[in-house]
Order: structure tokens, then sequence, then C-alpha cells
């Protein structure tokens, strides 16, 4: 089977005034992925977002979704996608039910409200006006009202915004079960563990343009990335930091006093070194671990990286 | 058609807002101290000597087409800036509906909104009319409903489109109250001005053609113009006067009113929906 893309851009450039916020952009969501849309704020994420749902014209390139075009054939996308946007506003004086009503009319869709409510839990409030929910309330109406129709794509702007660890990861547990169902789910964060947590693939865009497109591991695997440890041993001697060196994935081990520091790539294990100690019959106090983690990547990416490796 | 899913929302949301209800409150109250007022006093109040339904029907024509573009501005200046402003116009269109079905859904629900504000207001008035007068005309009543329902269509019409050109309401506050100024309050002067600066700074004896023209051109005047077009014999017996006959040109007739009333139907919302199309949002 020859995969379908979800979304294409292809040279994708959108101008406002003198402020260009998508520059030449190309990007390919395959269809049945987690694709996360990662970038500091004002990197163009939402523009381009506001481009596929045809909110705004692009100055120049194309941008199809499902294989329609984004501008061309926007009534054709919005009946097959379900969108969780940016920024945007309930309607205060109805209720989520009425909301939710809505869409199953707009989309002319066979749906159980409340079941869809309570997936999202927001099925108590649903016959309280919207204009009292709070900032997670909202969220979780919103995505409710994306998951009407079973949609082929769901596009969500910066989804958790507003919801708490505990709702980012039930957020996180819907995505996966609509994924897992099929659905192709394409996401903007500007928190690079969100998109860590869930995503296979990852675009990193900044000042409007495409910074690194890869999995988690391969945007991983193609940086640098060193974990340092630092270990409070008792008993330690050289002989302990000459094994713990032969570990593999181990740069370097160095026993300075109490504290055995442990620098290693990334496909070291830091319980290997754990263990090993343990054997050896060191006594292990605490440990910390600094990890370069994939934020630090991040930061990386759209800061100027030329300046800082020069 | 999912047009009419906008619609029902629309008129769903609007209908529960307290600055409408409020409006309606006073507009009964408003039309039923007119009926009141010139049945009881037709001669203070209406320089006629006897009260009638079709003179009732004009003494309402004025107060209608003030409460109505009033109306219409509280309703619909909001309608589309306000849904761009704040971003709820970012669910309705994830949703498959194109910017046709916004645009016509926005006008159709609030129509329905003002229309019924209207409906209720007029019903009350006219019913303390009938017993006050004491006697029931069906036939100038009618048209006047139909004629007012047009007026009000038009004058959401001219709000909404002005409300689509732009995503601030501030600034769509600042048009829709400019456009009642310019059109409603102090359009009459200008071709007066015009006149009167163009002349030497004097007024001449007989005013130029075109300013009969000129100032049937607010959507008021038009429907007043419209509406004596409609009853020329009620018009007549009540002692309306449209000013035609004065003015010896072609256009000088009671049905240039259609004419003008037919364009603030149309032109309005093909302006605000070419720019509503086009805009980024």
């Amino acid at each position: 089977m020859i995969l379908m893309a979800a979304i294409e851009l292809d040279g994708l450039t959108k101008r406002f005034g003198d402020v260009l916020a998508v520059d030449d952009l190309d990007l390919m969501v395959e269809e049945g992925e987690i694709f996360g849309f990662l970038g500091p704020n004002g990197a163009g994420k939402s523009t381009t977002i506001d481009i596929l749902l045809d909110f705004v014209r692009p100055t120049s390139g194309t941008a199809s979704v499902l294989g329609y075009d984004a501008q061309k054939e926007s009534l054709q996308v919005r009946q097959r996608i379900g969108v969780l946007p940016d920024a945007y506003h309930v309607y205060d004086r109805l209720t989520g039910r009425q909301h939710m009503e809505f869409v199953v009319e707009s989309k002319g869709a066979d749906a159980d409200i409340e079941a869809i409510m309570e997936r999202t839990k927001i099925l108590e409030a649903a016959d309280r006006k919207a204009g009292g929910y709070s900032k997670g309330m909202r969220q979780r109406l919103v995505l409710a009202m994306a998951l009407v129709g079973d949609p082929d794509l769901l596009i969500l702007d910066e989804p958790a915004t507003g919801l708490d660890p505990n709702g980012a990861r039930e957020m996180r547990e819907i995505i996966r079960a609509e994924n897992d169902r099929g659905t192709t789910v394409f996401f903007s964060s500007h928190i690079m563990e969100q998109v860590e947590a869930i995503c296979d693939r990852v675009a990193i865009i900044n000042k409007g343009g495409l910074v690194a497109v890869d999995s988690i591991d391969g945007l991983r695997g193609s940086s640098d990335t060193t974990t340092t440890l630092e270990i409070t041993v008792s008993n330690a001697g050289e002989d302990d930091a000459e094994m713990v060196r032969a570990l593999g994935g181990v740069q370097s081990a160095t026993l300075e006093g109490d504290t055995l520091r442990v620098t290693m790539s990334g496909d070291g294990s830091k319980f290997d070194v754990l263990n090993a100690l343990d054997d050896a019959g060191v006594e292990v106090g605490d440990f910390s671990v600094d990890e370069y983690s994939l934020e630090d990547l991040f930061v990386q990416y759209t800061t100027q990286k030329q300046e800082v490796r020069a | 058609m999912s047009w009419v899913a906008v619609a029902k929302k629309d008129f769903r949301d609007a209908s529960q807002s307290r600055a409408l209800w409020g409006l309606v409150v006073v507009f009964v109250g408003v039309a039923s101290l007119l009926a009141y007022a010139y049945a009881e006093f037709p001669t203070t109040i209406a320089e006629t000597d006897e009260a009638s339904v079709g003179g009732l029907v004009f003494f309402m024509a004025s107060a209608v087409g003030l409460f109505v573009s009033l109306t219409a501005i509280v309703v619909c200046y909001k309608s589309i800036a306000g849904e761009r402003e704040i971003g709820s116009i970012k669910l309705l269109l994830a949703l498959p509906h194109t910017r046709r079905d916004v645009f016509v859904g926005k006008l159709v629900g609030r129509a329905g909104v003002l229309v019924a504000a209207v409906a209720v207001g007029l019903a009350v008035g006219y019913s303390i009319g009938f017993a006050l007068i004491g006697t029931v005309e069906v036939v100038p009543v009618l048209v006047f409903l139909l004629l007012t329902l047009v007026f009000t269509v038009a004058y959401v019409g001219i709000v909404v489109s002005i409300s689509a050109t732009t995503g601030s309401t501030t600034r769509a506050t600042t048009l829709a109250i400019g456009f009642f100024l310019l059109f409603e309050l102090v359009w009459d002067a200008i071709p007066m001005l015009l006149v009167y600066v163009v002349n030497g700074f004097s007024l001449p004896e007989t005013m130029p053609d075109w300013v009969y023209l000129v100032t049937q051109v607010p959507p008021s005047s038009s429907y007043v113009l419209s509406l004596i077009a409609l009853l020329p014999d009620v018009a007549d017996s009540v002692g309306t006067d449209s000013g035609a006959e004065e003015v010896d040109v072609f256009y000088a007739t009671p049905e240039l009113g259609f004419a003008i009333l037919l364009f603030w139907l149309v032109v309005p919302l093909a302006v605000g929906y070419y720019r509503f199309d086009a805009a980024d949002l």
C-alpha cells in the first residue's frame, strides 16, 4: 500500500506586510502517524495551521490536506478533519451540549454526544453555559467537538494549553486511542516534552522555516547528546572507576573523593553503571543525572546554533 | 445548506443577549406609547383631525425607522467582527462551512432575531392602536409589516456587512455608528449645505432637482418613500407627502424608494461578502 500524505506543504510562504511568517516550507505528514509540529512562540506554527484550515491564504506555495487543496477544497477538508484551534473562544451563552449539537449538525454526523463528552471528561458540565467554563474545561469541550464524526485527521494547535498534568496525560491517551483507530494526528507545541512523549515524527520550525524533521530517536541520535551521572560512593577505588570506564557507552569515569562522575553517550545505560558498581560491592548513595535532553536540542535548533558551534 | 446550522446557532446565541431583550422591552414600550398618543391626541401629535389606522401606520413608520436602525447596530455590529476578534470564528470555520455559509447564516440568524423583536413591538403597538381607534384595517397594516420586514433585513445586511469588513469590534462600532450618524442624522443637511455653498452662500428660490434624489438615499428615507408608493391613498388621506410632485424629473416618484431600498439590500452585502471572503482571519 502506498502511503498517502495526510498533509503536504510545498514551498508554502506567507507574508503579513513586512513580516515573513512562513518561509518556503516543505513538509509531508504521512497518513496514520502522530506528527509533532514544534517551534518557539512566533515561529509560524499557527500561521501554517491557519493555512491548512483556510483561515489564512498563502502568499505562495500550496498546502494539501488529505489529498484536497487546503484553499480551493476547504469544505472537503473540513468535513474530514477535527480541529482544536489555537486562541479560539467558545460561545459564552451556549451550553457545552449546544456546542456539540452544532458540530453534529454542521458535520451531518451520526454521533453519540454524551459518549464523546464522557471521553473528554466534560459530560458533567454539558448543560452549563460554556462562558462559565475554566480554560481546561473549554479545552476538553473543544477536543470533544474535534472528535465528532470520527475524523481522518486531527489538527491540534497547542492542545495541552490550560490543562493540568493529569489533563495533559488524558489528552495524550485520547490522541493515542484515536491514532490506534487510524486517525492521523498533527499537533503543534512549543514544549518539547509534550511532543517527545507521543510523536512518531517531529518537525522543528523557527522563524517560519523548517530546521529539522525526524523521529524522536533520529533527533536524539543526530546530536551529540551526553548524559552526566554523579554518584555518591562510600568505598570506591580507582579500580572501580576503571571497571566503569570499560562499560559500553561510557566515555569517562573519574573519582573525586566520594563522588564518581560518569559521562556517557546516548546508547549507554545508567542502570548498567549502577548495577556494575553494586556487583563490585560499592555502596551507592545518592546519584544525580544531568541528561542532555531534547529540550536542550530544541533550544540548540531554535537559537543561532551556527554561532554556538563556531 | 450548512448556513442553516450557522443561522440556528447564531439565533440561539444572539437571542440570549440581555441587550436585545432590553431593546425589545423598550420597543414594546415605545410602540405602545406611540399608538396610545396617536389614538388619543391625533391633533397635537400628528396634526390630523381624526385618528385612523392608516394614520397610525405612517406615524409608526418613522419610529420604526429609528428603532430598526439602532437595534440593527446593537444586534449586528459584532456579528462577524466579534467572532474574528475573540477567535470563536475558528470553531465555526473549522467545521464544514464555507465563508459564504457563515456570512449568510449570520445574516439570516440576526435578521430572524431582529424581525422577531420588531414583530413583537408592532403587534403590541397595533393591538393597542386598534383597540383605541376602534377599527381594524388589515391591508395597510399587512403592507406596512411586509415592507418593514424588508427594511429590517436590509439594515441587518448593512450592519452585518460592516462587521464583515473588519476583525476589530472597535472598528466595526466606529463604522456602524458613523453610518448611522451620516445617513440617519446629518444626511439631509449635506445637500442643503452643498447648495448653499455652491450658490454663493445663500439658498436659491428652488432647490436643484438632484437634491430630491440625494435626500431619499438614507435607508429609512427609502423605507418611508416605499411605504408611500405602496399605500398612496392612505398616504394622501393622512397628509403624508413624498414631495415628489414638486420636482419635475422622471425619477421624482415614490417608486424611487424601491430602487434605493433594493440598493441597500444588495450592495452592502456584496461588498461585505467580498471583503470577508478575501480576508486573512
